[in-house]
Formats: C-alpha cells, structure tokens, sequence
C-alpha cells in the first residue's frame, strides 16, 4: 500500500476553540435574528457587534491553525504525526509497539464521516492514549486494516455474547456514580452550549414537577435522594448497553479484536503480550448467579473515555470462565488460591463497614440535637445512608471466604474484594512491579498483614489482599522469588 | 545484599527544626493570644507535646526501623511508624531511577531516591551521600546490563 497522508478531520475543529466559544455565537446570532433583513439594520448590528466579531473570528482562526497543523501520514508498518506551526514535533510510532489501537465513532461523527483514532503504547506514564487524532472515516477505517494486517492472520478464537447476557452484564456492571458521571458531563456539555441561566431553569421545572408529583406518595426528601440514584443508575445502564451491544471478540496468537457498539461504533486491537494482567470482575448479585466479566489491563485499553470499562468478554458463567481463559489467555493459569485470610483476622474486614454505619449515625444524632424539627428528615436520610454500610458488610462477609493468594505457571493469583466488588486477577510474575507486605498495630499483635502488590501498568495500580498471616505470606512470596528480607532484623 | 541505614544527622536537624517551629509558634501564640489565656496555655501545651511525641518517640522509631536491603536482583525497604512496612521491587521492574539531594545534603543525609517501576514508586530515605550513589550506580548497571 502506498503511503497515506492527511490532515484531521474538520469536525476537530469544535474541539479545538475555546471553552465558552458558544456563549459568544448565541447572543449575536439572536439580535441577528431579531433584525429585518435590510442593509441599514445589517450596519447597526454590525456596529453593535464588531468587537463580538473579531473575537470569534480570531478564536476560529486559532482552531484552524491548529487544525492543520496536525497532520499524519502512515503505510503498512508504521504512523508519523507531526505537530507544530513554527516549532515542528513528530512521532512516530511501528505498529509493533502499539499496545491498544482504539478507533471510536460516536453518532456526531458517524453523520460527517468521521473517527477517532487513539494509540496506545507501554511507553505513556499517564493512564490516557499516547496519540489521539480525529481522522476521516476511510483513513481510520485504512490505519486499522493496516495494524490488523502487521499481527499474525490465523483466528483463533471468536466470541460474541447473545444480547440477554449483555443485557444482564449491561445491569450489573452499571453503578449509580459511573451514571452521575455521565450526567454531570452531559450537563457540562450542556452548558457550553445554552445559556446558564435557560439551563438552570429547564431543570429546576423538571425537578419541581417530578417533586410535585412525587411529594404525594413518599416525602420529598427521600424521594430526591431516590431519583437521583435511581437515574445516575439508568443513565449507567443505558451508556454499558449501548456501549457493549454487538460485542464481537476475535482473537489471532498475538492480538485480539474487540468490536462492539449499537450507535456509537468502537473498535480495539489489543496486543496479547502487552497485557499486564487479566481481571475477573464480580459484584454481589453476579457472584450470587456464579457469573462474571472478564477483563484485562494493557496500556490504553479502557481509558479512552468517560466510564469506559476494559472488557475482554463481558458476561460469562463460572462453568464456562475456565474455558474462556484457555481459549483467550491459553498462557494464563486457572484462579486458585493457596493462602487465605487468618481467622483472626475477620474482625478487620469490618471496619470500613463500621465507620460507614457509625457517621451517618453521629450525623443523625447530632441533627436530632440541634435541629429537632428536621428529626423526621433526618430518619429518613439515615435509612437510605445506612444501606450502603450493610450491603459492604455483606460484601466483607463474603469477601473473607473468597480473598486469598495463589501462584501457578508463573502467574501470580490474587483474589480480593474491592469497594463493592469481587476481583480475581492473574499476572505474570515478570508484571509485578512491586510488593508491600503492611501490617497495623492490631495486624502485628494478631500476626496479620495485608499484602499489597502493584503490577505493572500507566497508573497506579495496586491489589490489596488483606488478613494475610505473616509468617505464610513472607515465606510464600520467598518461595515465589520475592525475598522481603524477613529473617533481618531491623531493629538489629 | 547490601544493608543501608538512615543518616543520623538528618533526625538531629529534624529534631533541631521542629524545636525551632514549637519556639515560633509559641512566640506567636503568646503574642496574639495573650488574652485569652487558658487557650493561650492549651495550645503552647499542645504544640510541645506534639513536638515531644514527633522528636522523641516517633522520629527516632522510624529511623531505627528504617533499612534498606540492595542486592542485584532486588531493592527491599523496611520502615513504618504506626504501620510496619515491608516494600519489595526487583531489579528488573526498575525504569528509571530520580534522586533528590538537599543543599548540605553530604553533611546532613537530605538524600532521596524514589526508585520508579512501571505503576509503582519505592522511596529510599534519608541516604548518606556515598550510600545514595552506590545504589544509583548498582541500579544504572542494572538497567544497562538489561538493554
């Protein structure tokens, strides 16, 4: 193939001007409206709106340089992006060291044919891409092609979940934060675009006539709190099934191909030998239905916007979890563990449960001191800020049965419980980038420790894997080649 | 395995520079809230007992606890106050090593590595000025003897 060259797409260039860009457009636009089309009134606009003018003449004048002063070009082993206007830069990247190829199509794009490009290497130290571009549809379409056809051709393997499975991988991995997320950013998008003030009162009527109707059936306070978790949630759900509907997984020895999509259009080639390790991510109600998701951590895979989830196989039942990982990962073992919690221990698997039940608690008391009038308000606050608390002791509860730590085939096993959720991660020993062994007061009486390993990754990444007993965890990292100098002193 | 321990001299400046902070604030204390006496002599109360607590217990337990263990395959940390820590990072997980030297470093032990992995730090504290290039030198080796 001949080498291709071209500049980003057009439609880069909204992104390129200023925050607040369209708060000057509108005002000017609507006096325009309102003036009868005639040269006199055109003179008066003009005269009122000339300063407006070479602002957003300027500010898009600025947008254009720096759209074009992007520019790439690439054939069939490597691409070079250039930047700069009088100080030029330009990267070039093998498509053997891309780690994660993600090209995005979102439904703005689709209509001006355009797509988003992000190249990810193990070079970045910032958990984001090492090149994002937005390129037009066939080029996107042409790079992609072009890095498929540098990794080896025999398929493997391929997989795609029926849409129930989606469906129920789409309600478990949804949380009420990811939604609010989503909706915090859909308003700050928003707001760029409306007036602040239109803004504010479209959703104060909104509030207010879902707050009428709502006040006659439960008080307005809880229903409140109740909608707003309800809706982040729905907004979660929404944005996980739209996202991972049509989800194709293929897999060559090297590579595998991850597609999906229902009106935004995304596609990933991930490097197998770049993945640092492999995550199997439950929550309480999956672990109930013995089902989980798969993932994996490689260098700009799942860090490509807003909640994006790293998923190598979204939903899949225990009884099939073992194969899956043969047939993707056949180099990974399966998870087993060989130490588990001290049973003196379990205490401490309670304490964050304990504080989370005890401040809302405190809060409560002193409301009902001072305020005595808000007591009603304040019981029902109390009810909903105590659900979570239960619901993380029940995790913890389950979580001391199923935590622990094993080593096998040269991959270390970690299973562990995380906020609300369950994780059952593999890395390779050569991944391991560092181990803590940590142990509090209580944990150095009791003969305790938490270990706490880091693997390797653009962020920080740390598993934890608590009430290990000391003695055991020492002596099973020494076995494994991890030689924490236990026997020192050093104190001596 | 190579064994390195905190410079002394740096808990003495500590030590030194919190006395001086405890006179300042005392100072200011006595100045400002002179009129208010009882939580004038609470909070100089409060100040020095913290001072004694950090200086006198403290300081010198996470000096005394603190080792470094270097060896060709490995960097080990052992150190901690109020949690005790065992901190581990191959040879070969280390990117690039970045060293922090006070001014008067060589007299006072103001001397840092934070030994960087890819996802993890390991910060090695306190060095004296040979110690801090013997482990530089081991780990540039290191990383050479890889490439």
């Amino acid at each position: 193939m001949a080498e291709r060259s071209g500049q980003q797409h057009p439609i880069k260039l909204f992104s390129y001007t200023t925050r607040y860009f369209w708060l000057l457009i509108i005002p000017i636009l609507r006096s325009l409206y309102s003036l009868s089309f005639s040269v006199d009134a055109l003179r008066v606009w003009l005269a009122g709106t000339w300063f407006d003018l070479i602002v957003i003449a300027t500010i898009l004048a600025f947008a254009w340089l720096r759209l074009v002063s992007v520019t790439y070009s690439f054939n069939q082993e490597r691409i070079i992006v250039r930047r700069g206007i009088f100080i030029n830069a330009e990267d070039l990247i093998y498509y053997r060291e891309i780690s994660t190829l993600s090209i995005k199509r979102n439904i703005i794009y689709k209509i001006v044919g355009a797509s988003k490009v992000y190249i990810g290497t193990n070079a970045g130290i910032f958990d984001r891409a090492d090149i994002t571009l937005v390129m037009k549809r066939s080029d996107a379409d042409c790079l992609y092609g072009c890095v498929m056809n540098s990794r080896a051709r025999t398929i493997n393997y391929s997989v795609s979940p029926n849409r129930l499975r989606l469906f129920i991988f789409s309600i478990i991995s949804s949380s009420t934060l990811s939604g609010a997320i989503v909706a915090l950013a859909f308003v700050i998008e928003v707001s760029r675009l409306i007036d602040r003030e239109l803004e504010a009162r479209l959703i104060m009527d909104a509030l207010n006539e879902f707050a009428a109707r709502m006040s006659a059936i439960v008080p307005p306070i809880t229903a409140g709190i109740s909608a707003v978790i309800a809706l982040s949630w729905l907004i979660s759900f929404v944005t996980n099934l739209f996202y991972f509907w049509n989800y194709i997984l293929t897999k060559s020895p090297d590579s595998i191909y991850v597609k999906s999509g229902l009106i935004a259009k995304n596609g990933h080639i991930i490097r197998l030998d770049r993945i640092n390790f492999i995550d199997l991510r439950q929550n309480l109600s999956a672990k109930l239905f013995r089902i989980s998701s798969l993932h994996c951590q490689c260098s700009g895979y799942g860090s490509t916007g807003r909640s994006e989830l790293s998923v190598v196989l979204p939903i899949t039942t225990s009884n099939e979890i073992k194969g899956a990982i043969q047939e993707v990962f056949p180099e990974y073992p399966n998870p087993e563990i060989q130490l588990k919690p001290s049973l003196r221990s379990f205490p401490g698997f309670y304490f964050w449960p304990v504080i989370l039940a005890i401040l809302p608690l405190a809060a409560y008391a002193l409301i009902s001191l001072i305020f005595p009038g808000w007591k009603t308000i304040a019981e029902a606050a109390l009810l909903i800020a105590e659900v979570p608390a239960v619901w993380l002791a029940v995790v913890k509860t389950v979580a001391i049965f199923t935590t622990g730590i094993g080593f096998s085939d040269g991959h270390l096993v970690m299973k562990y419980a995380k906020r609300y959720g369950f994780h059952t991660v593999i890395s390779p020993k050569d991944r391991i980038t560092k181990i803590v062994i940590r142990q509090s007061v209580p944990q150095h009486i009791g003969g305790s420790c938490t270990a706490i390993i880091y693997t390797a990754s653009d962020k920080k990444v740390r598993h934890i894997i608590y009430g290990l007993r000391l003695d055991k965890a020492l002596s099973f990292f020494d076995r494994q080649g991890f030689d924490l100098y236990y026997s020192e002193n050093p104190l001596q | 395995m190579r064994k390195y321990r905190p410079k002394t001299t740096a808990l003495l400046i500590i030590n030194i520079a919190v006395i001086l902070l405890c006179t300042g604030l005392t100072v200011v204390t006595r100045i400002y809230l002179v009129s208010f006496r009882i939580l004038m002599i609470l909070l100089i109360a409060l100040f020095w007992a913290a001072a004694v607590l950090f200086c006198c217990v403290l300081l010198p337990l996470y000096f005394r606890r603190t080792v470094v263990y270097v060896s060709g395959i490995e960097l080990c940390l052992h150190t901690g106050i109020f949690f005790w820590r065992r901190e581990y990072m191959r040879m070969s997980a280390v990117q690039y090593v970045t060293s922090v030297s006070l001014p008067l470093s060589g007299f006072s032990g103001f001397n840092f590595i934070f030994v960087r992995g890819l996802g993890g730090t390991l910060v090695l504290p306190f060095l004296r000025s040979a110690d801090c290039d013997d482990i530089i030198n081991l780990i540039h080796i290191k990383i050479t003897e890889r490439q």
